[in-house]
């Protein structure tokens, strides 16, 4: 019995004291920790609109966050957005509910600056504010619109689909038309020196300038990469290449509109993350063009 | 077992090559196959073991005389798991450009068995100081182990080292699928085994 108590009693302390440790390290770094995740993630965004150190994004660049939520009332299902807009000066953020068939429903003024926006729980206080139960929302996704000044420059949309092992999260940047300007993967975790490589340059950089008809049909080949493409492909922006710029723009030209190479020995990665990026544009120019009409239709000062 | 005699580089280099976790404990044999398929990723596990070994080490060699001998294990592992923990938060905090290279290769380290080998059969019996080069040992015979493995599987498997192109070509791509990682454990630990085997009949012909 005394035994049986003494255990008990050790582990309960070493628990503590493991939990008390873990505990007091995560709450002194937990603010330092999603900064950098923060600023982790402006840098993905802003190198894939093609700003980096050396060329670094002008002034008037602005980013906005429309976030998509799924509001359920019993057994009807409508669609919530939150938009950034205009009210005078400030900027603020209106949900503004449209159905199914993207039919205006209707719109709220909420509660919500886009700093705070950024936070997950400021966002679910804000909405319960103005979703009333029985009706329930559930967060979907968000969609960056890039503005630079009145243009509109691009939408960078993160995102997610399974890979060969588990979920691939990628960032797209696409472009008015939308044409693809880049694609970066920020979290896999395919087998190193196989699935892994999808995030090298010759890889990923072979969507870069894929029009939007293009990625309807595209499709992944088994085939070697040429040489010519791959080192077009690695080329550092910025940095001058062994290949004059006229040889580039013909090397360009001449794989604009050619399927996806597959990678050696990872044909099934290659072909999540082509039908990953498919997917993933098709809803979002669906998506985009109804919040689009709705956004005309009920003259919502949006932002963007 | 009683306490080590040994000096303190004895210890390290006991680490390394008498009891190397990988050759010759056959210890931690799902990293050792599942991961060494690079240069780099034996590194970066590498440095990530040294210090989860270390300052594991470190600690239940400080605490053995509290540690109720029926519930030690478990005790280890609650150590070990902290330690990843904090190493984990803080690299994430303040070091995020390592961070992003080794933050996969910590989280893996809670299962390793050599760790918690290492202080069920050293740490609990010797002085923190013996207990830290004996860390220090295991954690760079682990890497040792590992850039090793990674060496022959990323030169073969993809013609580079250190991601740096070397051959120009990819001579047996097999090297890089994980079966190989059984080919080149097993192989290197016949080398190591016959190396000390060699050793041995020369020392008793002298």
């Amino acid at each position: 019995m005394k035994q049986i108590i003494r255990i008990t009693v050790g582990l309960t302390v070493s628990c503590l004291i493991a939990a008390l440790v873990m505990g007091s390290v995560f709450i002194v770094t937990d603010k330092a920790k999603k900064h950098n995740e923060h600023v982790n993630v402006q840098q993905t965004m802003l190198g894939l609109l093609g700003y980096t150190k050396s060329h670094p994004a002008p002034s008037d660049l602005k980013l906005y966050t429309v976030y998509r939520y799924i509001l359920t009332d019993g057994n009807t299902s409508t669609l919530g957005y939150l938009l950034p807009v205009r009210k005078g000066d400030a900027a603020g953020y209106h949900l503004m509910v449209m159905d199914l068939n993207g039919q205006f429903v209707n719109q709220h003024p909420l509660d919500l600056t886009p700093n705070m926006a950024s936070e997950a729980t400021e966002r679910t206080a804000a909405l319960k504010k103005v979703v009333k139960p029985p009706q329930t929302f559930v967060y979907a996704d968000a969609t960056i619109v890039a503005m630079l000044g009145q243009k509109r420059l691009a939408y960078l949309l993160p995102g997610e689909f399974p890979g060969f092992k588990t979920f691939i999260h990628v960032m797209l940047a696409l472009d008015p038309s939308f044409e693809i300007l880049g694609l970066e993967i920020t979290e896999q975790e395919e087998d190193p020196g196989l699935g892994a490589e999808i995030k090298q340059d010759y890889f990923k950089n072979q969507f870069k300038g894929k029009s939007f008809n293009k990625i309807k049909d595209l499709h992944v080949v088994k085939e070697p990469l040429p040489d010519e493409y791959k080192t077009y492909l690695e080329k550092d922006e910025g940095k001058r290449t062994p290949i004059p710029d006229k040889e580039l723009d013909a090397i360009r030209a001449n794989y604009q509109d050619k399927d996806i190479y597959a990678l050696t020995g990872a044909t099934i990665s290659s072909k999540a993350v082509t039908d990953g990026v498919k997917t993933m544009v098709a809803k979002f120019a669906y998506r985009i063009n109804r919040l689009e009409s709705v956004i005309s239709t009920q003259k919502i000062p949006v932002a963007f | 077992m009683p306490a080590t005699t040994k000096t303190n580089f004895q210890l390290v280099s006991n680490g390394i090559l008498n009891e190397n976790p990988i050759f010759r404990l056959a210890l931690s044999m799902c990293p050792a196959v599942g991961i060494s398929t690079t240069v780099m990723n034996g590194i970066m596990l590498g440095i990530a073991v040294l210090f989860v070994q270390v300052f594991s080490s470190c600690t239940i060699a400080a605490i053995k005389n509290y540690i109720h001998p029926r519930i030690r294990i478990p005790t280890y592992t609650l150590t070990i798991a902290t330690w990843v923990t904090v190493i984990d938060l803080v690299l994430a905090a303040y070091l995020p450009a390592a961070y992003k290279e080794m933050g996969i290769f910590v989280k893996l380290i809670v299962a390793f068995a050599i760790i918690t080998m290492r202080l069920e059969t050293f740490a609990c019996k010797n002085s923190v100081p013996a207990s830290f080069w004996d860390g220090i040992g295991m954690g760079f015979g682990f890497m040792f182990g590992m850039v090793a493995l990674g060496f022959v599987r990323e030169l073969l498997g993809m013609g580079t080292i250190l991601g740096y192109d070397v051959l120009g070509f990819r001579p047996l791509l097999f090297f890089v699928l994980p079966a190989a990682g059984f080919f080149c454990v097993g192989i290197m630990m016949a080398m190591f085994n016959y190396m000390e085997l060699v050793y041995n009949r020369n020392r008793r012909a002298k």
